[in-house]
């Protein structure tokens, strides 16, 4: 991995942060409290579901996983699996990630 | 507020990982300030994504802002436009709740929420910085942060209200990820697989809609 230049953070941070600061601050001063569309509302809270699950499937899912063994591909697979339980039981992000690195680790020893 | 820091102090470490240093991410937390994209950045350069891509990923993300800013609209009406401003500038998920909770208990003003939003961003920002640091004097695996990124990204999933529309825009949004991969476009992927994941969601309430 390359890192990342002051070029490339300079675009991705400006742009990122002007698009946050208009969907923060725009619908408060453009609506003047009348409410979103429902349309629109029912389809700004289907992204995080769909967004979260393609940012996961991007990172465990590749055609060809499997071409190099079974279990090279599986063992992140199988880390997952024990990330949804840990969430399911903590809702904690902090526990998920200590989890998740510690499941990972100890299955890719093996 | 605790969780500011437990979560702050791995999302600088992760930074650090595709050599954002203090100052960067410094500026990421007082401007942009968003935990998931925090970690989406890093978490798409290390897949190698081009910029183009991790923008419009993480913009789209953004969005479900506009939905707390709408919400907040009523409670800011008759307040200064520049409190106003800085109160919508500094809303998130954690702090939206907590004030949502306070305004509906009545008693509460626009200063107080806004008071609460800075003390949220300052202790994000310090526990960041603090990773960073904390990154660079450790070395971690690229494959083993990597995975504390994917890991993080499933818990934001399996926390989401669990309703048949949003399994249908997770299942979707994963076949498409994998689809693009598939024919070669693996660059937007993630991209084009929530909007896939998004679309197929809205056709499937419609659906449900005209049935019942």
């Amino acid at each position: 991995m390359e890192p990342i230049t002051w070029t490339g953070f300079w675009i991705i941070f400006a742009t990122c942060a002007l698009t946050m600061l208009a969907c923060r601050v725009l619908p408060l001063f453009l609506l003047k409290g009348r409410e979103l569309p429902p349309r629109v509302s029912e389809a700004l809270g289907f992204i995080p579901s769909a967004a979260f699950a393609a940012l996961v499937a991007n990172d465990l899912l590749n055609p060809g996983m499997f071409a190099a063994g079974l279990w090279p591909a599986a063992a992140p697979l199988v880390a997952a699996c024990a990330v949804v339980v840990v969430a399911r039981l903590t809702k904690s992000l902090l526990w998920c990630g200590i989890a998740g690195v510690a499941a990972y680790a100890l299955l890719t020893m093996i | 507020m605790l969780g500011y820091i437990a979560i702050g102090i791995p999302c600088g470490i992760l930074s650090a990982s595709i050599g954002l240093n203090a100052l960067q991410v410094f500026l990421m937390c007082a401007l942009f300030y968003s935990g998931a994209g925090q970690f989406m950045i890093p978490n798409m350069w290390l897949s190698a994504s081009p910029i183009a891509s991790i923008i419009a990923s993480v913009s789209f993300v953004n969005t479900r802002q506009m939905l707390y800013s709408a919400a907040f609209a009523p409670w800011c009406e008759g307040v200064s436009k520049r409190l106003a401003f800085w109160f919508s500038a500094t809303v998130t998920d954690e702090s939206f709740g907590v004030n949502t909770k306070m305004f509906e208990q009545g008693d509460w003003t626009v200063a107080r929420a806004t008071l609460v939003n800075l003390f949220s961003q300052s202790s994000w920002t310090a526990s960041c910085v603090v990773g960073v640091l904390v990154g660079n004097a450790i070395d971690i695996p690229l494959a083993i942060a990597a995975f504390a990124m994917t890991s993080i990204f499933i818990c934001l999933l399996v926390t989401q209200k669990f309703t048949s529309a949003n399994v249908v825009a997770a299942v979707c949004a994963m076949v498409g990820v994998f689809v693009c991969k598939l024919v070669g476009l693996s660059g937007p992927a993630i991209f084009l697989g929530a909007i896939i994941g998004v679309v197929c969601a809205i056709v499937f309430s419609r659906i449900r809609e005209k049935v019942s």
